[in-house]
């Protein structure tokens, strides 16, 4: 067999096995460039994936056996063009982050823990990508843990004492999402008799007894929403991203709760099934409900903080809304928007929370701990740290959807599906909300390039090109899916397609 | 030709990409570009035929973002010649952001004109926005800094109302072309409700007088070319022959005179006067004959010409003084002989006085509201033809250049802005005299002849005797320094005020709250308040049991729903 | 300073005052030798041009007047109250 047709096992093993070597070896650099390398190899894996998938016939999947037993007894690896397009992202942006880390590391965790960080962070990897590729239901809970668990540590890793109280929270609220999650698999375990998602999704359709079913959806459902931070349930995350280290915030925030969002449109198309989910019950009014609370409240929260890092986490959960929003629209322009929406703006956020670590980098003092980004530091620092802030504004336009960013495509297909269904009041909705985005980012403009520097600035440095770099690839590319879209919009309208085709 | 046009680039683009890349020059090189990336860019225009010339498929869609038809290159020419004459005015700026945000602000101008779908027409009409904004900017100053916000206000909200009928006529038509629309759905209102807020249409006609007079001494040249004729473009284009738009226009019209014989500040009073001279194109685009579309036209173009010499003008005052009050001017014309020569040709071409460009646009409009007996609408014409001398034609150059003497002896400006407002002024003067060109350019053919003796006197009539009420008039016209509300009020004063209310109860509420609660329970009303108060509601974090029990209710939520439901 | 002077000297403004008023009637007065083509019965007036013209003035002045009675304020008066952000 060649080394193609084991492309999916070594997607998650590649990550996987370079935490383990990087603990074994204790030292901080050669982790970096162990655990880097590995995430660079995964991407090239996801890659290679996504053009195996793109050979494939519409709607088709790429199936990989591991040790060769067949499911549904074995454990399956799914690849098809949802699974490959969100593995692209994850292990993209770990690559990226990766190798902008050394620099910011250096100074936001201490020396004596590099190589944990490093081998956390491939745990967390293969984690996001495991959770992906795989096909069966009990392996995704598996997977779920082993990166919850690496993010714990990552964000405790923070210098900020406050983070140990952000990574117990996460830890609490985790830990009860993951045990809904595994509850309701379990629903469906003793339900269908089988672990394997395709095969659960064929066999539910005979199962007589709803009521266990619908306990089965909800335990998911609110399992999931936790981890995706589905408005209110989103408590965890300001705190998590604000205290964690930047590399951390910047991974977090563009790969955990997209893989969350993905693991729910697994669940509810492949395996509930799309009559059930959205025509039989009242969740999409929920999930609309939720979804503009998310929006409003979440975005005009965003407005009022004064840590930069909590302000974007914010605007985090009010973007999720988006995603969610999409989703409850149950049509193809609907799905493409959430998948395209994922996408960006795990791109456009992953962007700007690297940018932030810059600014952290080069508004704070050596030796010193790194200082809180506060709109206090801000003031005038276009001036002196002209890329960095104009990388921010950038990505910020996305986040505002300004035509000529990723951020206009979701917001277009949104506002396409709302139209379908004769819904002008939540295209009025949807606008609005982007005027939230307006106020924080002009917020962010107001104080760096309007207001006087300070005269007790003190030092203040562009931040290194290793880490501008990286942060600017992930700007052109939030703007460069804003002009061609052929990647995100075509493979999000392929995927939305076939999994409306498949549920109903 | 047709083999010549695929290497011609788009015009637009060509400067919008100059405009990005000025930043990079210096000295000579820099004032080369400037004047060189205009004059290319309009060779490219012209180079190129007649039809649609790009194609290209986005998000699925067919787009058309380079089209030239008649009136396409009408538009974009004026445009262009403008960025031109003013980059050689704002040449010697200091602010180094100005005259790279005005190309790209010119730039997405004339790529409005020159896309022949919504998309495209969309994108670019988002970048005219950002690059007006920059050039609002680049004033620098506090006052333009305040006003940019608002500035961006209305515009954001003009493209939303524009975006959701853009995507809500894709929709219901499945077509993305732009082209004449009727006013049968919600998507066709919202569209043309859009384009309306960038007109300066009522009620929204605040934000031009508000934000334009804070921008440089140069850069309100470029805001009163492009946004507002941007739209009479696109008005002309999509809603020719709309009966709403003949009281729309009259009703912004007269708000223009109204509201600038009030004004004491000389660039607001011009502010004024744009929206009064955009309100004769949009009665025009209204009427929709042949003949009041060609005069809708031809009013943009000349427009352009005569509104950027005043505004040249005023600005090459407020550079040399420092000013703007009318009330604080004076007896300029001592000291500043050109700029007082240029103020006054380009203050009678806006009033269309014979042998100036203004009148061989303006009275195309009138006479197809004649040709349409609508003897309503051309008698208020009439009568606004007469107010704008009033209030622009001769208040703006009396009060600035002459009345009592201020004692202000500056002198002219240095040459550069001097060859552009005499570019400008001889401009005026050559259309006026000879003005087939101009109609040689008009989407329709022209069987007009401007000047006949009846024309001439009963303009001469008109205007002579609205002369005279002005000086009869003129202890009821001093300046005084104040200003006249207006809708921008309600943005300004009111939604703040209403906020703070807003605000002062929610907190008066809360405060009752946490009164009650100490009532209830002395300690779990402390406890709440140590908890909460010192970070407020928005600020705070949860603690992990509160977390946990939401979680709980939202599962409760769910099962619940799912077994009623 | 001299041709500032020569305009602003009162005898010159007296001259000017007259030079136009000979113009006002001048042009009433060719009203006369033209044919006007009159779309509207109105327009076939004699002078209808001059006195509607200075009439429209007149109301649009005073138009302006009253609503500046109820809409002028000081031009500091947003800035005074700190409404300008």
């Amino acid at each position: 067999m060649s080394l193609a047709q084991h492309l999916p096992a070594l997607q998650v093993v590649l990550p996987l096995i370079s935490a383990p070597l990087a603990v074994l070896l204790r030292h901080g650099g050669v982790a970096f460039l162990l655990v880097t390398a590995g995430a660079w190899a995964a991407f090239a894996a996801a890659v290679a994936l996504w053009l195996q998938v793109d050979l494939l016939p519409a709607g088709g999947v790429l199936t990989y056996h591991i040790g060769n037993w067949a499911p549904p007894w074995g454990i399956e690896y799914r690849v098809d063009r949802l699974t490959s397009f969100v593995l692209v992202l994850v292990s993209g942006t770990a690559a990226l982050v990766l190798t902008y880390g050394h620099a910011s590391i250096e100074r936001e965790i201490a020396r004596a823990s590099h190589y944990l960080y490093y081998a956390m962070f491939a745990l967390c990897l293969a984690g996001l990508l495991g959770i992906t590729i795989t096909g069966d239901a009990f392996n995704v809970f598996v997977f779920l843990e082993i990166s919850s668990l690496a993010t714990y540590v990552l964000i405790a890793l923070g210098r900020d004492r406050r983070a140990l109280t952000a990574s117990y929270r996460y830890l609490i609220l985790g830990t009860i999402g993951a045990t809904f999650f595994v509850i309701g698999v379990g629903f469906l375990y003793l339900l269908t008799g089988t672990l394997n998602i395709a095969d659960m999704g064929a066999r539910l359709r005979d199962v007589e007894n709803p009521r266990a079913v619908l306990a089965a959806l909800a335990f998911l459902t609110v399992g999931i929403s936790l981890k995706l931070a589905l408005f209110p349930l989103h408590q965890w995350l300001p705190n998590a991203y604000t205290h964690a280290p930047s590399t951390v915030t910047a991974f977090l925030a563009a790969t955990a709760t997209k893989v969350s969002v993905y693991v729910l449109i697994r669940f509810y198309f492949g395996v509930f099934g799309e009559s059930l989910v959205f025509q039989r019950l009242p969740l999409p009014e929920i999930m609309l409900g939720l979804s503009l609370l998310a929006l409003f409240a979440a975005n005009l929260i965003a407005v009022f903080q004064d840590n930069l890092k909590r302000m974007f986490a914010y605007s985090s959960v009010g973007q999720i809304g988006y995603i969610t929003l999409g989703l409850s629209f149950d049509s193809v322009h609907g799905l493409t928007a959430s998948i395209v929406h994922l996408f960006n703006h795990g791109v456009a956020k992953a962007a700007i929370f690297l940018l932030i670590g810059g600014l952290v980098l080069g508004i704070g003092r050596p030796g010193a701990p790194p200082p809180v980004p506060t709109f206090k530091h801000l003031a005038g620092l276009a001036r002196r740290m002209p890329l960095t802030c104009l990388g921010i504004v950038l990505a910020g336009l996305s986040l505002i959807g300004v035509p000529g960013t990723g951020g206009f495509i979701s917001k277009w297909y949104l506002v396409l599906a709302a139209m379908e269904q004769r819904q002008y009041w939540l295209v009025g909705a949807i606008l609005l909300s982007s005027l939230l985005a307006v106020a924080y980012v002009w917020r962010f403009v107001e104080a760096a390039y309007f207001r006087p520097v300070p005269g007790d600035g003190g030092v203040v440095r562009e931040a290194p090109l290793v880490m501008l770099i990286p942060a600017w690839i992930l700007v052109a590319a939030s703007i460069w899916f804003g002009l061609d879209t052929s990647l995100t919009v075509g493979s999000a309208l392929d995927a939305a397609q076939s999994l409306l085709r498949s549920g109903t | 030709m047709t083999s010549l046009h695929g290497l011609v680039p788009h015009p637009a683009l060509l400067l919008i990409a100059g405009a990005l890349l000025l930043p990079l020059l210096r000295g000579r090189a820099r004032s080369v570009a400037i004047l060189a990336l205009p004059a290319l860019a309009l060779a490219a225009l012209w180079l190129l035929p007649d039809g649609v010339l790009w194609r290209v498929h986005w998000l699925g869609y067919p787009l058309t973002p380079l089209a030239v038809d008649r009136l396409s290159r009408l538009f974009a020419s004026i445009f262009l010649l403008l960025a031109g004459i003013g980059g050689l005015f704002a040449l010697r700026q200091e602010s180094r952001l100005e005259i790279p945000a005005a190309y790209l602000y010119a730039g997405a101008a004339v790529g409005v004109t020159l896309a022949a779908d919504l998309i495209s027409v969309f994108l670019f009409w988002e970048c005219m926005a950002i690059g007006s904004t920059l050039v609002l900017w680049s004033a620098g100053t506090p006052a333009a800094w305040t006003a940019s916000r608002r500035y961006v206000g209305v515009h954001l909200a003009g493209g939303m109302l524009l975006f959701a009928g853009v995507a809500g006529q894709i929709l219901g038509t499945g077509d993305t072309g732009f082209h004449v629309m009727r006013l049968d759905s919600p998507a066709s209102w919202l569209i043309l409700a859009g384009f309306l807020v960038n007109a300066g249409a009522p009620p929204l006609s605040a934000w031009l007088p508000d934000a334009y007079p804070e921008a440089s001494w140069s850069g309100m040249v470029f805001l009163s070319a492009f946004t507002t004729k941007t739209a009479v473009y696109v008005l002309l284009r999509g809603f020719p022959g709309t009966e709403l738009l003949i009281w729309i226009g009259l009703f912004m019209i007269f708000y223009g005179i109204v509201y600038a014989l009030l004004e004491n500040d000389m660039r607001r009073i011009l502010a004024y006067s744009i929206v009064n001279q955009v309100g004769f194109m949009v009665t025009g685009i209204g009427i929709g004959s042949e003949m009041a579309l060609n005069g809708a036209a031809a009013h943009a173009f000349t427009h352009i010409l005569y509104k950027a010499l005043l505004l040249m003008s005023a600005g090459a005052v407020l550079a040399a003084t420092g000013r703007r009050k009318c009330s604080e001017l004076g007896g300029l014309f001592h000291s500043m002989p050109v700029t007082t020569l240029c103020g006054i040709i380009g203050a009678l071409a806006i009033s269309a006085f014979p042998l100036t460009s203004g009148f061989v646009s303006k009275s195309l409009v009138s006479q197809a509201a004649a040709d349409a007996q609508l003897q309503g609408v051309w008698l208020l014409l009439a009568a606004a033809s007469a107010g704008v001398f009033l209030h622009a034609g001769i208040k703006f150059p009396w009060f600035v250049f002459f009345q009592k003497d201020s004692g202000l002896r500056p002198a002219d400006p240095p040459a550069s802005l001097r060859w552009a407002m005499l570019l400008l002024a001889f401009l005026c003067i050559a259309l006026g005299i000879w003005p087939d060109p101009l109609y040689a350019l008009l989407p329709y053919p022209v069987a007009y002849v401007p000047y006949t003796a009846a024309h001439v006197v009963t303009q001469l009539q008109l205007l002579l005797f609205s002369g005279l009420a002005f000086f009869v008039m003129l202890d009821h016209l001093r300046r005084t320094p104040t200003i006249t509300l207006d809708f921008d009020w309600l943005w300004r004063v009111a939604g703040p005020a209403l906020a703070g209310v807003a605000r002062a109860r929610v907190r008066a509420a809360r405060a009752r709250l946490a009164r009650g609660l100490t009532g209830l329970g002395r300690r779990a009303g402390a406890w709440i308040l140590r908890n909460r108060a010192p970070d407020g509601l928005l600020l705070r974090s949860w603690s992990s049991g509160s977390m946990s029990l939401w979680v709980m209710l939202v599962l409760m939520a769910y099962l619940a729903l799912y077994y009623l439901g | 300073m001299k041709r500032g002077h020569r305009l602003e000297d009162p005898r010159s403004i007296r001259k000017l005052w007259r030079g136009f008023l000979v113009l006002l009637a001048l042009s009433v007065l060719a009203g006369a030798l033209i044919d006007p083509k009159p779309h509207f019965a109105i327009e076939g007036w004699f002078g209808f041009h001059a006195l509607y013209g200075f009439v429209a003035c007149l109301v649009m002045i005073v138009g302006a007047k009253v609503l500046g009675w109820c809409l002028k304020k000081p031009d500091t008066y947003y800035a005074r109250d700190g409404h300008d952000d």
